[in-house]
């Protein structure tokens, strides 16, 4: 069967509109970098799909306290325009140059991992996914809550991710990304780390990994490691071994699991250290 | 659904194509309008063969319906040759052995467009950056980087374009 119908909305209460009438038959899809390949390949056959592009979602627009990045917005448009560096850091590695310039924000929060590293970095700062539907209007889901296993998300069949809220970030960021090559590469693991200190302590903390497990996700028993300690070579080992022990990482053809389990200590405790240096 | 007749600017022509929804513009160059520089390798957006300039930017076209260039500029590899002889870059590929069996060379020709239009004098890095969605699976990179250089330096194959 071939599609029967490409629907652009110029509008988002348009887009609603098609995605209510037409529920789950539609393939919604934003810069069609995920969602094309399987097309191509005959995987995906959808009788109707919607292309984002026009429904005025493309944009990244600086607000008290955050940003506000448009589902829409393309990887290239948040890496040139968002002030937030570790935003930056995520997309430069998500792909090529031409994936960047198709390839949308909203869009990279449903690649499957090795892929979707951009979350890493919205999920250490704590981002919020605004989703929209005709009939019940909006909420915002913490992204830590957005996910709910391997290609699986919070969205009802009616409901639209059509923003992301990024928080300014209150403490040190970064974000580090390991794969076989320099850059363009699929991700061994990535880790992405933000702190809050106070007092010589830490007060708050947010450990994010990507590569590691069913969907991008939060390590909290590392974050427990080093929650209320002074960040020492102690609290980074102690947090670090966490991490490795709850990721739940996967065989493919990039990594083994049991690397990959060993680079995440590895690369949280990198990224620790950038944070502590 | 009936097809639909999408108009955009092609290499600076006013083209009419139509097609059916979801129709890639790769698709639409290729086998409607007869423009077959634009090559397809992987359909899946990793190999960047079909990368055209859309606007300014590098996409790549076999993901890419074509309704979303309605309106727009698309630029093939077919627009930057001249009548007569080679583009700077072409000639820069040929003097380096930048091409071997030449499948990649059309994309790799488009984004390197891409990059010296907005970046007259880009580092090695900054190539090698740009190029990381361009799979060659023949010379290697240093030649295609070293033809690259050599255009941005504005020489003859005399200056910057070192193999390493």
């Amino acid at each position: 069967m071939t599609t029967q119908a490409y629907f652009r909305p110029r509008s988002l209460a348009e887009a609603l509109g098609l995605l209510d009438e037409h529920g789950p038959a539609m393939l919604v899809m934003a810069g069609g970098t995920l969602a094309m390949p399987l097309i191509n390949k005959g995987v995906s056959r959808p009788e109707k799909v919607m292309g984002l592009r026009q429904a005025g979602l493309d944009y990244v627009r600086p607000v008290d306290g955050g940003v506000h990045i448009g589902a829409a917005a393309s990887l290239a448009r948040l890496r040139a325009e968002s002030d937030m560096p570790l935003l930056a850091e995520a997309v430069k590695n998500v792909a090529g140059w031409a994936v960047q310039n198709m390839g949308t924000a909203g869009g990279n929060l449903f690649a499957p991992p090795p892929a979707g590293d951009l979350a890493v970095a919205l999920l250490a700062l704590d981002a919020q996914v605004k989703v929209a539907s005709l009939k019940r209007g909006e909420r915002l889901v913490p992204l830590a809550e957005f996910y709910t296993g391997f290609l699986t998300n919070c969205l009802a069949a009616d409901e639209l991710v059509v923003e992301i809220q990024v928080p300014r970030p209150a403490g040190k960021a970064v974000l580090l990304k390991y794969g076989r090559l320099y850059t363009n590469t699929p991700a061994i693991v990535t880790v992405a780390v933000h702190l809050v200190a106070e007092n010589g302590r830490t007060r708050d903390a947010r450990v994010a990994l990507n590569a590691v497990g069913p969907h991008p996700l939060r390590a909290r028993q590392a974050e427990i490691a080093l929650t209320g300690f002074s960040l020492d070579t102690a609290a980074i080992a102690a947090a670090s071994r966490a991490a490795a022990a709850e990721c739940e990482p996967y065989t493919d053809p990039i990594a083994s699991a049991e690397y990959r389990r060993r680079m995440t200590g590895v690369f949280v405790q990198r990224a620790l250290a950038q944070v502590a240096a | 659904m009936a097809s639909k007749i999408v108009t955009f600017t092609l290499n600076g022509r006013e083209t009419e194509v139509m097609v059916k929804p979801l129709t890639t513009l790769a698709k639409a160059l290729r086998e409607k309008l007869g423009f077959t520089a634009t090559k397809c390798g992987c359909y899946e957006g990793n190999c960047g063969s079909c990368t055209v300039i859309l606007n300014g930017e590098p996409v790549l076209s076999c993901i890419l319906p074509v309704e979303e260039v309605e309106g727009q500029n698309v630029l093939t590899l077919e627009g930057i040759t001249p009548t007569e002889g080679l583009h700077p870059l072409q000639q820069a590929f040929h003097e380096n052995f930048a091409v071997q069996c030449g499948f990649c060379s059309p994309g790799m020709l488009m984004i390197s467009k891409a990059l010296l239009d907005k970046n007259p004098h880009p580092t090695k890095a900054e190539i090698a950056e740009a190029l990381s969605g361009n799979l060659c699976r023949c010379t290697g990179y240093d030649p295609i980087i070293a033809a690259v250089q050599q255009v941005a330096a504005g020489s003859n194959g005399n200056q910057g374009g070192s193999h390493e």
